[in-house]
């Protein structure tokens, strides 16, 4: 059951994708409305979804791959209908959609419906240690879109040949107030995230193990505490905060998507 | 319902023309007066412009409009004639909506023009000069004209300098409000610019002027404070969009200085308008990180590109217009229709009923049930008739021809309203 909810959701957030495929292809927002609307009923079954799950497992569903992607998407649509309700930035959806409909459709993928969960994650550490790393990945991808945002309209603004980007997209201290919340939500979150990571580990196996995820979110966290330096004493903002952003978000996506390919204790 | 229009605009008629048409307020109402006095035109309005004169009425005949321009302004026919053009009927529904949705204006989407059409109605309904058939027509023009602006992008952006820059402010800042700006020099533009930009919420306002005393002059129109131009420097990170207009002959903000303010505000964005020619602002300073230029050009290239955009906006307007006349027109023709074949029935059952009441004494021996089948015979023998012509009437409810025939019609059976 869980499954045909997953993938209810996908086909509604397929609805959310093709307009932000539209949207850039027009430069023009496309079918805006029925495509929130698609993704608000998607995350509700999406929610549902991984609530069955769980109670499937009797266990937080996390500890697949498919679940862990699923759960990624869920929490981007929760991050975008935060920062939309507060924002209104419709554009922000050509960037959230089309990441959601991807993890969803992985997720997909990966299915698998024999729950095998590995001894070593029968922790009670998950619950705290997983939600804690995602919710503050999908805060940053809020904030990398925010960046990008803020470049093109920076571009726009400086090149003074305005197109139609630069009336669709919101203002540049919009943008950037939008970055620095989301970062501000973010970077407290992930730094929760690995310190209990850290625990885990130290409760296991009693030191700090070491493997490519370990690696990767360390060096990702600290582009993000760079960026809060930058921001708080050098008084960064705008273009270099934005750029620094990125970095940092590439940075994330390594971690998530890359580490597993690296070998190491986050191969599940 | 028979409409005709006649007029001249900026596209056919040079300004020399154009005054010697126009109407002054004093003229408007004997002018009115004097059209709806005649026999022929039972409804006009006159709406007049500096770009445009045209006289709308309920006419069978457009040649009487012109003749009576001519005669009113005093006007042998032949110097004017070819600068006039007339519509009749359909077309003056479509030039109607056009020009109250600005799409005839000089500047396509201008605002103001829909405001001169509504008090044209109004003077003319106040001389009495408006009938149910204007007032449906303008009224639909109005809101044909807000369809158009809330659905197209004809007047959405900026198309003149001062608003170019609050636009672009709008898009740096966001919110305007607890923002400010400093004008250095008092130039009119600059001044236009300033007053745009507090009217969208700007907060405080600071000028400087190598002559201080016009500097005090303008602070004080816009409730701000003056700075001496020796020192305006030191006051110039309290600004966040410095709008600059002196007769400097060179750079009064060079980079360096810009890069200092900017380090001042902690990096917080700043606008600068450079106005004057020949330039008071480095263009260099556009390199700076947060900061942002535009001389007048910059901005002039802005107007020109929202100009392109509304011009593709306007063919989306366009296409609103022509639905727009198309339903207006169908439902002119069925208003006019529905009441014939409604009286139509009515005049005919008249006749059957005084017809049974004068022969009443004849029928007076017959038994109730021949009475009433008397009755029913009579009854069915209108509807009979009348099947036929009331079906092609309805038929012609969305025909253009609809309301000549049933012109016809009324004129054959002496149908007339009750």
């Amino acid at each position: 059951m869980h499954v045909v909810l997953l993938r209810l959701a996908l086909g509604l957030y397929f609805i959310g994708f093709m307009h932000s495929v539209l949207t850039t292809l027009n430069k023009k927002q496309t079918f805006f409305r029925p495509a929130l609307a698609a993704m608000f009923a998607g995350f509700v079954f999406h929610v549902a979804s991984i609530v069955l799950r769980a109670m499937d497992v009797r266990y937080l569903p996390l500890t697949q791959q498919y679940e862990a992607f699923s759960f990624f998407g869920a929490l981007t649509t929760l991050g975008f209908l935060i920062a939309y309700a507060k924002y209104r930035i419709a554009p922000l959806s050509v960037f959230a959609f089309p990441l959601i409909f991807i993890m969803t459709f992985v997720a997909n993928l990966f299915y698998d419906p024999n729950p095998s969960i590995p001894p070593v994650l029968r922790s009670n550490w998950i619950y705290i240690h997983t939600p804690l790393v995602f919710l503050g990945y999908a805060a940053l991808f809020i904030a990398f879109a925010a960046a990008i945002m803020y470049l093109i309209q920076d571009r726009e603004l400086k090149s003074k040949h305005l197109t139609r980007f630069h009336h669709r997209l919101p203002s540049l201290e919009v943008c950037d107030d939008l970055a620095y919340k989301s970062l501000a939500i973010g970077f407290p979150l992930i730094t929760l995230g690995i310190i209990s990571g850290a625990l885990w580990a130290q409760s296991v196996w009693g030191v700090w193990a070491g493997d490519a995820k370990v690696l990767f979110s360390f060096l990702t966290w600290f582009v993000y505490l760079l960026l809060i330096h930058y921001r708080l004493i050098a008084g960064w903002r705008g273009k270099k905060a934005a750029y620094l952003s990125i970095v940092g978000f590439i940075g994330v996506l390594v971690t998530f998507l890359g580490a597993n390919y690296f070998g190491g204790l986050h191969t599940f | 319902m028979q409409l005709a229009l006649v007029g001249l605009s900026h596209k056919t008629a040079p300004v020399e023309i154009r005054e010697r048409l126009a109407f002054n307020s004093d003229a408007l109402r004997s002018a009115l007066t004097s059209l709806v006095g005649r026999e022929e035109i039972s409804e006009a309005i006159i709406l007049s412009t500096c770009n445009r004169v045209e006289v709308v009425a309920e006419s069978q005949d457009d040649r009487l409009i012109r003749e009576f321009l001519c005669e009113f302004h005093r006007i042998p026919q032949d110097s004017v004639s070819k600068h006039l053009y007339s519509f009749r009927n359909a077309e003056v529904v479509r030039h109607v909506f056009r020009v109250a949705a600005s799409l005839d204006s000089m500047m396509i989407g201008e605002p103001q023009i829909l405001g001169q059409v509504k008090d044209a109605y109004r003077i003319a309904t106040d001389a009495g000069a408006v009938g149910m058939h204007l007032s449906a027509l303008m009224n639909r023009a109005f809101a044909v004209a807000k369809k158009v602006r809330s659905e197209t992008g004809i007047s959405q952006s900026a198309v003149s300098v001062s608003y170019a820059a609050v636009e672009l402010a709008r898009k740096i800042f966001g919110d305007l409000s607890g923002k400010g700006v400093m004008i250095i020099g008092a130039s009119k533009m600059g001044e236009l610019a300033a007053k745009h930009l507090k009217r969208a919420g700007v907060s405080s306002v600071l000028v400087t002027n190598r002559t201080f005393e016009r500097a005090v002059e303008l602070a004080q129109v816009f409730e701000g404070a003056a700075v001496p131009f020796e020192h305006f420097t030191d006051h110039m990170d309290r600004a966040d969009i410095v709008i600059s207009s002196t007769g400097a002959p060179h750079f009064i903000i060079t980079k360096t200085l810009a890069e200092q303010i900017i380090h001042r505000r902690k990096n917080n964005p700043m606008f600068f308008i450079d106005i004057a020619v020949p330039r008071d602002i480095d263009p260099m300073v556009n390199e700076i990180d947060n900061a942002f230029l535009y001389d007048i050009d910059d901005l002039q290239q802005v107007i020109d590109a929202n100009l392109k955009e509304r011009m593709k906006e306007a063919l989306r307007a366009e296409e609103i217009v022509d639905k727009e006349v198309e339903a207006f027109c169908s439902k002119m023709q069925s208003r006019e229709v529905v009441p014939t074949i409604v009286q139509l029935r009515d005049t005919i059952e008249k006749l059957r009923r005084d017809e049974i009441e004068r022969n009443r004494r004849h029928l007076k021996d017959l038994s109730p049930e021949q009475q009433a089948a008397v009755d029913q015979i009579t009854k069915s023998l209108v509807n009979k008739i009348l099947h036929t012509p009331i079906e092609q009437l309805k038929h012609l409810t969305h025909d253009p021809q609809g309301p000549d025939i049933a012109g016809l019609i009324r004129k054959l059976f002496n149908v007339k309203p009750q």
